[in-house]
């Protein structure tokens, strides 16, 4: 595309901050406390994840950052603007793509991105160009002249993306983008995140699925119940899970499931303190040791009797993460089947 | 990652983006798209065209036969009579849609989006309405070009049609303003559609606009007495037969059609302002935080 970036912040202090939230809070007025206490610093051009499972203050967080919502406390500054104070500087200088699917059906794909070339006041001279461009990168070009209400789910998607981004904003939020979207759209999206962000514009990314957000983002927080619960890069996170996972397969019934699990336990096998869970499958370990003593377990439950049907060890996944974080696997919602094998390529059993 | 070049060149780029809004080009914008989106509804172009056209011949012809002569000592035909009613008609039925377009825009996400934009929210609204008082414009054209074919006759001429026009949008405004309210409250097509466009049923009928209050039940005069319609129809009836038609307050201040043009203009423009205030306020509420 073009240049890109091109008004993102110089703050006084030389930093260049996309978004720089502190202390939000956002309650709603029948009480409900979505976002207790988020602080956020985001580098310019950095592809940013930001997960968490259904309800737990993501989309309210990236409405607040888009000046959507007011927060109830804190500071956001965004590409330099405070959003309560100047909203219409902070509109100016992002790109939204909502959670839900925002085209006008009645509307071709030409004339929904010329309303948004007009909404964001490109230059009447570059924006039959631009549209152009635009329709060529999200594969709409061939279909311009026809109304959004002829398009499939990941069409319409894919227009919605191109209209964030008429007005080439250095920040673009995008509110979990392929939810409910194929494989082959899915990663023809994921393709074009990365471009443009290979270009140098900040995302902001929400999402509930894991792969997504392993192999796009630089860096990562994790909301639960409104607040964040961790932040790092994939790979630390994955390092905070503490080790690898040795699945083990049983099919022998859950009493004897959990009789390995008091074996993988107490045995001594594995020196510092696994964490064993007792899956629906079998047993699912985690240690820094499991790939030295991961023989050692099959062999003690030979001796115990339980028949092993299959193991795999394997590095954590995202899920992991969200497991050792907080307690539970992260939502995936039905349909989304492709993920979960997809996420577990390097495993063995999906979840 | 990071940005490939820094400096003056990027601040230039940025200039020109974002000089370019301005309040009059946010409401030419709006105002476009709501043009092209009426042509291509077809909800919007049967409601609000082929609907009062099958009104305004069928009840001339049903009606018009069985009132024949009664009218004014038989100096009046219905088809003159009736015209001023559709005309209110016109303008119902596209206030009604004027509600049905935001909830549709709030179904799906259009309403979002606009607001995200630097677009000025007071020039998103006054486009999409501009462009429904248009279409009220067009169809009464129509609608008065169909009613004289069929016989009727604008006794105040050009005054008259102007008066029409005049009255069809300071009429519709009360409407709009309603089903924009209805829209934002509910944030339900189903429930806008139900509350806007029903409407328009039973409020034609308790009114004086297919027969002077007079020839009413009692019942239904008291409450053709608070309704809007009344006083549109009335206003617009007046610019049509030339004559104060008002039944509602014998006014005597202001001579000929004046007696029934001002007041009813001066009920509908209270109407409009307070209902449009309420309107804005809802809006205003439902943009600076929408919440789900």
């Amino acid at each position: 595309m073009l240049g890109l970036a091109s008004m993102a912040e110089r703050t006084e202090t030389g930093e260049e901050l996309a978004i720089d939230a502190e202390n939000l809070q956002v309650t709603y007025s029948d009480g409900t406390e979505a976002v207790r206490d988020v602080s956020l610093s985001i580098p310019r051009g950095e592809f940013f994840g930001f997960l968490g499972p259904n309800g737990a203050g993501k989309t309210t967080t990236i409405k607040t950052l888009s000046t959507l919502l007011r927060p109830t406390g804190g500071t956001v500054t965004v590409n330099g603007f405070d959003a309560v104070a100047e909203p219409r500087k902070v509109r100016e200088s992002i790109g939204y793509m909502a959670q839900e699917t925002s085209v006008d059906l009645e509307m071709t794909a030409r004339e929904n991105l010329r309303f948004a070339c007009e909404s964001y006041g490109v230059p009447r001279s570059k924006r039959s160009e631009r549209i152009d461009e635009l329709l060529d990168l999200v594969d709409l070009a061939d279909v311009a002249e026809k109304k959004a209400d002829e398009f499939s789910g990941g069409m319409k998607k894919r227009l919605d993306a191109a209209t964030a981004l008429v007005h080439q904003p250095p920040l673009v939020f995008l509110d979990e983008p392929t939810t409910g979207l194929d494989p082959k759209a899915r990663n023809r999206l994921w393709e074009y995140f990365e471009r443009i962000n290979g270009q140098g514009m900040t995302i902001f990314l929400t999402t509930q699925y894991l792969e997504e957000a392993d192999q796009l983002c630089d860096r990562l927080s994790v909301i639960l119940d409104g607040e964040i619960v961790a932040e790092g890069s994939p790979a630390d996170l994955k390092r905070e899970v503490g080790g690898e996972i040795l699945d083990v397969k049983i099919e022998d019934g859950p009493d004897t499931r959990q009789r390995a699990a008091s074996i993988a336990l107490d045995s001594g096998i594995f020196p510092d303190s696994p964490a064993v869970e007792v899956t629906d499958e079998g047993l699912s370990i985690t240690t820094p040791t499991a790939r030295q003593h991961g023989t050692d377990l099959l062999v003690a439950l030979r001796d115990e009797g339980i028949t092993v049907t299959g193991f795999d060890i394997r590095a954590p996944t995202l899920d992991d993460v969200f497991l050792a974080i907080t307690g539970e696997h992260i939502e995936e919602e039905t349909g989304d089947e492709t993920i979960a094998a997809t996420a577990a390529t390097d495993g063995g059993a999906s979840r | 990652m990071s940005t490939p070049t820094a400096g003056e060149t990027d601040e230039q780029v940025s200039d020109s983006e974002r000089s370019s809004n301005t309040f009059l080009g946010d409401v030419w914008v709006n105002f476009v798209r709501w043009n092209i989106k009426a042509v291509r509804n077809r909800f919007v172009l049967f409601g609000s065209l082929v609907q009062p056209i099958i009104f305004l011949v069928l009840f001339t012809q049903v009606f018009g036969h069985a009132v024949g002569n009664d009218l004014s000592g038989g100096t009046l035909n219905y088809t003159t009579f009736l015209l001023p009613a559709i005309v209110i008609q016109v303008s119902l039925v596209t206030g009604a849609t004027s509600g049905i377009g935001l909830v549709n825009d709030i179904e799906n996400g259009m309403f979002e989006k606009v607001l995200v934009s630097p677009m000025n929210r007071a020039a998103v609204f006054i486009g999409k309405t501009a462009a429904e008082m248009v279409r009220i414009c067009v169809q009464i054209a129509i609608i008065l070009v169909l009613g004289v074919i069929l016989g009727a006759e604008i006794k105040t001429g050009i005054l008259g049609i102007v008066g029409l026009f005049a009255i069809g949008i300071l009429f519709s405004l009360w409407f709009v303003a309603f089903s924009n309210t209805v829209a934002v409250l509910t944030k339900d097509q189903e429930s806008t559609i139900i509350a806007a466009n029903f409407l328009q049923f039973p409020l034609l009928f308790v009114s004086s606009a297919f027969l002077p209050l007079n020839a009413l039940p009692e019942w239904i005069q008291t409450i053709a007495k608070v309704n809007p319609i009344t006083y549109g129809v009335d206003a617009a009836r007046a610019f049509m037969l030339d004559a104060n038609v008002m039944e509602v307050w014998n006014v005597t201040a202001f001579g000929g059609i004046w007696n029934t043009v001002v007041p009813a203009v001066a009920v509908l423009a209270v109407l409009d302002l307070a209902l449009g205030g309420v309107a804005v306020y809802m809006i205003n509420r439902a943009s600076s935080a929408s919440v789900k």
